[in-house]
């Protein structure tokens, strides 16, 4: 059910830091004057950045494309490792490089209404892929989950594009309390949608799968794996698939919920 | 040896342009038109990183290993990164000889690039079998059996640890095969340089060092080690001073060419190795880091040659000052 739209071949472009902010609790908004890429990345896909050069931690990170904005591209991260805590120093006018559009983004398909489901930080990807739908006259609901009001993310920009937009909290301190997936199990119950896209912590991505099973709507998930190489060469980001191992950062990092198989995927641990 | 560019005056120095610089090197009967080669593992087989770079630059591509039948790998996490690296425990995850031979080389085919196939096995037989399915093989131009993999339980590292295995695993190859083969070696021993002397007895053309060093790294915040299998191989820049030990000390006991790998980062990483006694070096945990890196060492291994009047690069091969 998948469309498949042509994929741009990925370039190693020297980026520039037009912005860089904190805009949540622990989390950072990246603005990075990057042509090339911008011109080709679809929503869900990712860029490799080489955020330092002579430090002692050598490897790329990556990073979803978060929004598209002309010829700059948009990184919400969270300040979680040794690499995020150095990209939060950058400061405008900061160079790096950056190797992109990767990977396998959102193909929803054609579509009439979309339920986008992200918990705390896997906002991320699912930025672009709002404003894309919003865009060709998709309904939009958005359910938004994180641990605590002010880890929420990407509120705003939910806000602007989707026709509805919920909140749940773990701690109740913004719109209801408890998992996000309370409020997916709800609206999946009063209505249906063509398609369902989630990003978050691998339990929420893999409950909100079944839920999407139970209500047989198509879900795709976007999954986080370590990655060295970002091109498919290293195979260290492999995913469990029905259709055997396959690659984050080749065949994803947005997969079918159908084929993933949860019970041996493992979530990344942060170095 | 070359003139040491202090002791030639300057008058006397070759007025060597860029393009004049030899870049030419022999390795195991093959000539590669530069000594840059790729670390089996972190290449591929060359098609991801064409986008970046050209192969035809390349003095070879040495693939991903292969083995017999497909391997599935290891379980995830596969990787954690350390200090200056990064330790991995793949696994040799591949899809076996036959789905290597349809896809991974037939793709090659077009390119005018020497193609070293990399060969595992969990026994003796098995490093045999796969190569001579390959023989059948005419884009294959070598081999590197790989005797010193730390990621799985049998065969890899196990053959690389001890004089006896290591000739026997060469040998047998040997017996199966008149191609070029190189046989790469585990910095996991105690006398790397025994090793090398077994395999050349029993037939090697060449030998490549190191493969990983074993290594391990635990999260303090969960207690887990960050790899699921515990331990694995580390690789990059920080290994890059074993590495040379170790290519200094299997150079000076081995009359075999020797490549020489471990954490090579730029053009003078290169140059050190082969002033140590490589004849050629690859690029391997690099790549992750700098798609172009190895482009970056090639130029820079040409810059230097033209910087200190070497006409021919394989000149600098042991020629360390001492």
């Amino acid at each position: 059910m998948r469309t498949k739209p042509e994929r741009a071949h990925p370039v190693l472009e020297r980026v520039a830091v037009v912005a860089n902010d904190r805009v949540t609790e622990g989390v950072g908004l990246l603005r990075l004057r990057a042509p090339r890429i911008a011109a080709t990345v679809h929503s869900g896909q990712f860029i490799h950045l080489r955020i330092a050069v002579g430090a002692d931690f050598i490897l790329r990170r990556p990073f979803a494309v978060h929004r598209r904005d002309g010829d700059v591209i948009e990184v919400l991260y969270r300040v979680a490792g040794r690499g995020t805590h150095d990209l939060e120093t950058k400061r405008t006018g900061q160079e790096m490089d950056a190797i992109g559009p990767l990977g396998r983004g959102w193909e929803p398909g054609e579509v009439s209404s979309a339920l986008l489901v992200a918990g705390g930080i896997g906002a991320a990807p699912l930025g672009m892929l709002a404003e894309d739908l919003a865009a060709r006259g998709v309904a939009v609901s958005v359910a938004l989950g994180a641990p605590s009001g002010e880890r929420l993310v990407a509120r705003g920009l939910f806000e602007r594009v989707a026709r509805r937009v919920g909140v749940v909290t773990e701690d109740g301190s913004e719109g209801e309390t408890g998992l996000v997936t309370l409020l997916t199990a709800r609206w999946l119950e009063q209505e249906t949608f063509d398609v369902i896209c989630a990003c978050g912590p691998e339990g929420m991505a893999r409950a909100v799968a079944e839920q999407a099973r139970f209500a047989r709507v198509p879900c795709l998930v976007s999954l986080e794996r370590l990655m060295a190489c970002g091109v498919g060469v290293c195979l260290s980001c492999v995913v469990s698939t029905t259709h055997g191992l396959k690659k984050a950062c080749k065949h994803g990092p947005v997969f079918d919920a159908e084929e993933v198989v949860w019970d041996a995927s493992e979530s990344p641990q942060r170095a | 040896m070359p003139p040491s560019p202090r002791s030639v005056p300057e008058g006397m120095r070759p007025s060597t342009g860029a393009a004049s610089v030899d870049m030419t090197v022999q390795l195991a009967g093959l000539t590669l038109r530069s000594p840059v080669m790729t670390a089996s593992g972190t290449f591929a087989s060359g098609h991801e990183y064409a986008e970046f770079v050209e192969l035809e630059r390349l003095g070879a591509i040495v693939t991903k290993g292969v083995s017999l039948e497909p391997w599935p790998g290891n379980d995830s996490p596969r990787i954690a990164e350390t200090p200056s690296g990064m330790l991995n425990s793949i696994g040799l995850q591949n899809q076996g000889v036959e789905k290597f031979c349809e896809k991974q080389l037939a793709r090659l085919g077009g390119v005018d690039v020497p193609v070293i196939v990399n060969v595992s096995g969990h026994s003796i037989a098995e490093y045999a079998a796969v190569v001579e399915r390959l023989e059948q093989e005419p884009g294959v131009a070598g081999y590197e059996v790989n005797i010193s993999c730390p990621n799985v339980d049998e065969g890899g590292m196990a053959f690389g640890v001890g004089c006896t295995p290591a000739a026997a695993v060469t040998r047998a190859v040997r017996d199966v095969t008149s191609r070029p083969l190189i046989v790469k070696l585990s910095p996991n021993v105690t006398d790397i340089a025994e090793i090398a002397r077994a395999v050349e007895a029993e037939g090697a053309d060449a030998v490549s060092l190191i493969n990983t060093l074993l290594g391990m790294a635990i999260d303090p915040e969960t207690r887990r080690p960050r790899l699921a299998r515990v331990v694995g191989g580390l690789s990059g820049p920080a290994i890059r001073p074993v590495a040379l030990r170790m290519v200094w000390q299997v150079a000076q006991a081995v009359a075999l060419p020797v490549v020489g790998m471990g954490g090579i980062m730029t053009g003078e990483d290169a140059v050190e190795f082969m002033l140590a006694g490589a004849a050629a070096v690859a690029v391997g945990t690099a790549n992750f880091v700098d798609p172009t890196s190895t482009r970056r060492v090639t130029d820079g291994l040409r810059e230097y040659c033209v910087r200190h009047g070497v006409p021919r690069v394989r000149d600098l091969t042991g020629a360390m000052d001492q």
